[in-house]
């Protein structure tokens, strides 16, 4: 057999064994109800404004506690174990990553969407405040 | 509608930058269309035939007017003419001179003007030194100049009820962009300031970065250009001998942008790491793997003539990546994923077209050409080097499309809710876990492969001769390699068995680089090039491993969560609390002061490393610190700082403050929130609220406060306050101030975070030490030069007199005669200055008093009579006998005096970045070399 084909074939096989064994590795976002089975998972939701936000950080920096609402209108209490992050009461869309533990989402990542600086009515506010 | 004349707009910048535009545009297709009927010309060629000449024209005017747009534009945001929107978005009126460069490619436009600028740079070598396929790489140079002039075109064209928008010019005025009601004033620019640069980017990074990496993008073009100009002519043999040099300047060039980014990153941002997987990482790491692939094969190529069609396809694909990286980060497809991509700006159409038109032209001319490539029939002979080289650029290939394949799961989803709107999107569970595992075997193989077929000849010459030496040297590595991974064991830790395979391979590819060179004396020298990349890529493997897996946090918190997480991340920050030393592995960390310079609050952090002895072993400060916002409101970036020694960092990072710190806001709402009490007392008299007993301990008019010294005051008072905690019993002291301008009243107050106080002196206070003038009791006094006035102690002589006096509220104006009466003020323990002014400004007498803080005299100089020399002051003393103070006191005040921090040592770090150093200087060293032979 022609050496080229039997490379060829070596790497399609790596290829299908890594896409079949990297398949495990993606997930869809999930919501909290889906987050139950107790994998890490990533959330989408809102911060749910109504319920409080604690974070200490006398007591430990690396805890910060707040509600989420996920999209299909779930609450749950979320431990982020980092110190809590800068602007985080603006942040339109919250993705957390972590484990659903006794009904508490222990998370130990975190991505905000935050409204674009960018916005065509900030110039109109610049003006009241100049 | 009425026309708004609008005041103080600079338009001729618009108009001179908008035609600027839309000729480059024009003359980039004019010279391409000239360069393509000279290369059609191909065999009747001579360089000074009219189509290539016209050629040269079209570029010529191309590149006047894309510079006079650079240039016109660079104006614009130098002299800060806001009226225009890219001017308005990047630059304020504050923004030092030095960051003018990073404003202007911050943006989208900017940022494809500097790649713009680059290519004109590029194509000007091109025409000075390619000769004979100056037409094919020229034509394609300005194909792609046309395309990214498309991006920034500016034009509208009505499209049934819309308007097709054609890029983003980017000396649009910001009234056109805009529909705010400001705009309705004429002199709305009167009124708005310019947004500025985001204080993140105002670093020198930003600076040398984005012009590297695009000098870099640029360059990719080259390579192509000429695999286009080889398939055009189905010519494999020429431009493969002459072009090999932009191949490796264009690798150097882009590694070294890539490598700049990741120094950015880990220097100056707080990631705290060089390398996170992000996408817009990926998307310019991809294209660099795939264009070392092509180089290796461009050599075994022009060495055996093997691998030319994977080497084609290599450059096409290499260039199509490149764009395809361009689409992803600047469409705001990635929007949810990276960290640092563009916002979406309505180009994604244009940005597909671009992407196609170069797919389906290099693709296609690719398969279209495909069979009149030549290939050797016979097949590479494997103790070859082509053979292993072959293999090598296959397994980056693989490498590259496994990355890229990850990262453009965001495009997926993208396609697949155009098409069914409820598709849930796909996501990486976790990113470093995911590519870690699959590219560390990619750096293995390419470890091993580069190392081991170093010593392999083209063509398998004298194989039978060279066989058992071959085998020896490996066998010999190999058992050096491992003696060697034994011994790296004992300092680094190897958490499984692929990373003790990767820590081997790493190994392996040093000792065979520097076996390789050590014998290269004797032979030519542009061998070792070769050499030292590969020795650089096996460093680079070996610091990764020590950086990234043994990485130790020195911030380790003592607070160990519930087991839910294992890993280190969640508990690597500390806090720290002002003054309170904090022992952590190892280290007495203290966070000592924090001083704010210009928009930059710097935290002394001091480390001192102790033995088991409790002994200091070493002592250094960090200073960490946190950039607040352009209008100063709030905290907008924290950036760490690194202690750098040769075998490890430690890398310190703040990151987060008491909300009092981090934001105006924050502070009001908390500050508005206390409840102040006031208590009058007498100095040394104490009261006490819940376990504190506070006491006044001393009153002084010269107080010594931080802040208080920042700012002159006609005068002041200050108090050192004891706070005794009766629980801990331990005191607790502060200063606070009070200072005087005028009828303004200036508060310096004191938090102690230790017992939730906050103390200030009451606002009437003041008033019991410095009357105001209304109510002051005022003496006339009237002396000769040499005499004194006697007042409640102090003695009060004139020691000189100033007829060009310099004080404040006073300005001197034609015809005035001034004269300042320089008092010296003793008595009372007290020696002070005093400097009473008196004015006659067209007739008419005026004054400005003077204030003595220490002894509470005021002092008006109100008559010189010249022919008795006498000297009239009006003076008024303070009656300072009860010293009685009223302080304000909030409890339960929030602690205002710590910090977060993460300390962090990345061991052999520098491993990695002497690694990659090394790995770009050989490409470096070897295109300069190829250069010189193709000039040959």
């Amino acid at each position: 057999m022609n050496r080229s084909v039997i490379i060829a074939f070596i790497l399609i096989i790596a290829g299908i064994t890594v896409f079949l064994s990297a398949s495990k590795d993606v997930s869809t976002y999930a919501n909290f109800a889906q987050a139950a089975s107790g994998d890490k998972v990533k959330v989408v939701g809102q911060l749910a404004k109504d319920k409080p936000m604690e974070y200490d950080a006398q007591n430990n920096p690396n805890q910060f506690s707040f509600y989420m609402k996920d999209d299909k209108g779930v609450v749950k209490q979320v431990i982020l174990h980092q110190p809590k992050p800068q602007d985080f009461e603006m942040s339109e869309q919250i993705v957390v990553t972590g484990k659903l533990h006794n009904d508490i989402f222990n998370a130990n990542e975190i991505l905000m969407k935050c409204p674009s600086k960018y916005k065509n009515e900030e110039i109109a506010v610049r003006e009241q405040q100049d | 509608m009425s026309e708004t004349v609008y005041v103080g707009e600079h338009l001729w910048v618009g108009n001179v930058g908008h035609f600027a535009i839309i000729l480059s545009f024009v003359a980039a297709l004019f010279s391409a269309t000239s360069y393509y009927f000279s290369g059609r010309n191909r065999d009747a060629i001579d360089i000074s035939g009219s189509w290539n000449r016209m050629g040269r024209i079209g570029f010529s005017i191309h590149a006047v007017s894309l510079l006079t747009l650079i240039g016109i534009l660079f104006y614009a945001m130098y002299h800060n003419y806001i009226e225009y929107s890219y001017v308005f978005n990047h630059v304020s009126e504050d923004l030092p001179l030095k960051y003018i460069l990073s404003a202007f490619w911050e943006g989208q436009e900017g940022s494809f003007m500097l790649w713009m600028f680059w290519h004109v740079v590029l194509s000007i070598v091109i025409i000075r030194t390619t000769g004979k396929f100056e037409a094919p790489v020229m034509l394609i140079m300005m194909l792609v100049q046309a395309f990214l002039l498309f991006m920034i075109l500016g034009i509208h064209i009505p499209w049934g009820d819309e308007t097709l928008k054609i890029g983003s010019n980017p000396t649009t005025l910001l009234r056109q962009v805009n529909d705010a009601p400001i705009f309705a004033n004429a002199e709305y620019l009167s009124l708005i300031k310019g947004r500025g640069l985001n204080p993140l980017l105002q670093n020198y990074w930003m600076t040398i970065h984005p012009p590297t990496l695009f000098l870099g993008f640029a360059s990719t073009t080259v390579p192509f250009a000429f695999a286009f100009a080889g398939l055009w002519y189905n010519d494999h043999k020429e431009w493969v001998r002459q072009s090999l040099h932009w191949s490796l300047f264009s690798a150097c060039i882009l590694g070294t942008g890539i490598l700049l980014g990741s120094l950015w990153a880990y220097v100056a941002l707080s990631f705290g790491g060089y390398w996170a997987w992000d996408p817009v990482e990926n998307a310019s790491f991809v294209p660099w793997m795939t264009l070392v692939a092509a180089f290796h094969l461009h050599i075994v190529s022009k060495n055996t003539g093997y691998g030319t069609r994977t080497m084609y396809f290599l450059y096409i694909l290499t260039f199509f990546l490149v764009l395809y990286s361009t689409f992803m980060t600047r469409s705001g497809v990635l929007g949810d994923t990276s960290a640092h991509a563009f916002t979406e700006m309505g180009l994604e159409w244009q940005l597909i077209l671009f992407m196609a038109f170069f797919a389906l032209l290099g693709f296609g001319l690719y398969i279209y050409r495909y069979k009149s490539i030549p290939a050797p029939v016979k097949e590479e002979a494997v103790p070859s080097r082509e053979f292993w080289m072959f293999i090598g650029a296959l397994i980056l290939l693989f490498g590259g499309i496994l990355i890229i394949t990850s990262t453009s799961l965001p495009v997926y989803n993208k396609i697949r809710t155009y098409f069914n709107p409820f598709y849930e999107g796909k996501v990486i569970s976790d990113v470093m876990e995911h590519y870690n595992k699959y590219q560390l075997w990619i750096g293995v193989l390419v470890a091993l492969l580069s190392s081991a077929s170093l010593f392999l000849k083209f063509g398998a010459k004298a194989w039978e001769v060279q066989k058992k030496k071959y085998g020896y040297k490996i066998l010999a590595g190999i058992a050096a390699s491992l003696v060697l991974t034994w011994i790296s064991s004992l300092l680094l830790d190897y958490p499984s068995w692929q990373y003790w395979v990767l820590s081997f391979s790493g190994i392996f590819a040093i000792v065979m680089s520097i076996a390789y060179m050590i014998k290269i004396p004797q032979k030519s020298f542009k061998l070792s090039k070769a050499g030292l990349s590969h020795l650089g890529f096996g460093l680079m493997l070996i610091g990764i491993l020590a950086s990234g897996l043994n990485q130790r946090h020195i911030s380790s918190n003592p607070f160990v969560f519930k087991n839910i997480f294992n890993d280190e991340d969640v508990k690597k920050y500390v806090q720290l609390i002002k003054h309170r030393p904090l022992y952590s592995q190892g280290y007495l960390i203290t966070y000592e002061s924090d001083t704010l310079i210009d928009r930059e609050r710097r935290f002394a952090i001091n480390f001192q490393k102790l033995n088991e002895k409790m002994e200091v072993q070493e002592s250094f400060t960090l200073y960490p610190h946190a950039v607040y916002s352009n209008d100063y409101t709030k905290v907008a970036a924290f950036n760490p700082d690194t202690k750098h020694y040769f075998n490890k960092d430690i890398f310190t990072c703040v990151l987060s403050l008491p909300p009092a710190m981090t934001s105006v806001e924050e502070a009001k709402m908390i500050e508005d929130s206390l409840k102040y009490v006031d208590y009058p007392i007498a100095i040394n008299d104490t009261i006490q609220i819940d376990e504190y007993i506070i006491k006044p301990e001393m009153l002084t008019f010269d107080p010594q406060h931080q802040d208080y010294n920042e700012r002159e005051h006609d005068g002041g008072l200050g108090v050192r306050i004891a706070v005794y905690d009766t629980k801990e019993d331990t005191t607790y002291y502060a200063t606070i101030a009070q200072g005087l301008e005028g009828a303004l009243v200036y508060n310096y107050p004191a938090t102690i975070s230790d017992a939730g106080m906050k103390i200030k002196l009451a606002d009437s206070t003041i008033e019991r030490y410095f009357t105001p003038d209304d109510h002051a009791d005022y003496h006339e006094y009237s002396i000769k030069k040499d005499e004194t006035i006697n007042i409640n102690g102090y003695h009060i002589q004139i020691s000189e007199l100033d007829t060009q006096p310099e004080i404040d509220g006073y300005k001197a104006e034609d015809g005035d005669i001034a004269i300042a009466a320089v008092l010296h003020i003793t008595g009372n323990g007290i020696d002070e200055i005093a400097k009473p002014l008196y004015v006659i400004r067209n007739n008419q007498q005026m004054g400005i008093k003077s204030l003595s803080s220490a002894s509470g005299l005021h002092i008006r100089l109100t008559n010189i009579n010249p022919e008795t020399e006498q000297f009239t002051f009006s003076i008024a003393a303070e009656d300072r006998k009860s010293k009685e103070v009223i302080l304000s006191i909030a409890t339960k005040v929030p602690r205002n005096d710590y910090l977060i921090l993460q300390a962090t040592i990345f061991p052999g770090i520098n491993l990695f970045w002497l690694g990659c150093i090394l790995m770009m200087f050989g490409m470096l060293l070897a295109s300069i070399k190829k250069y010189k032979q193709s000039r040959q």
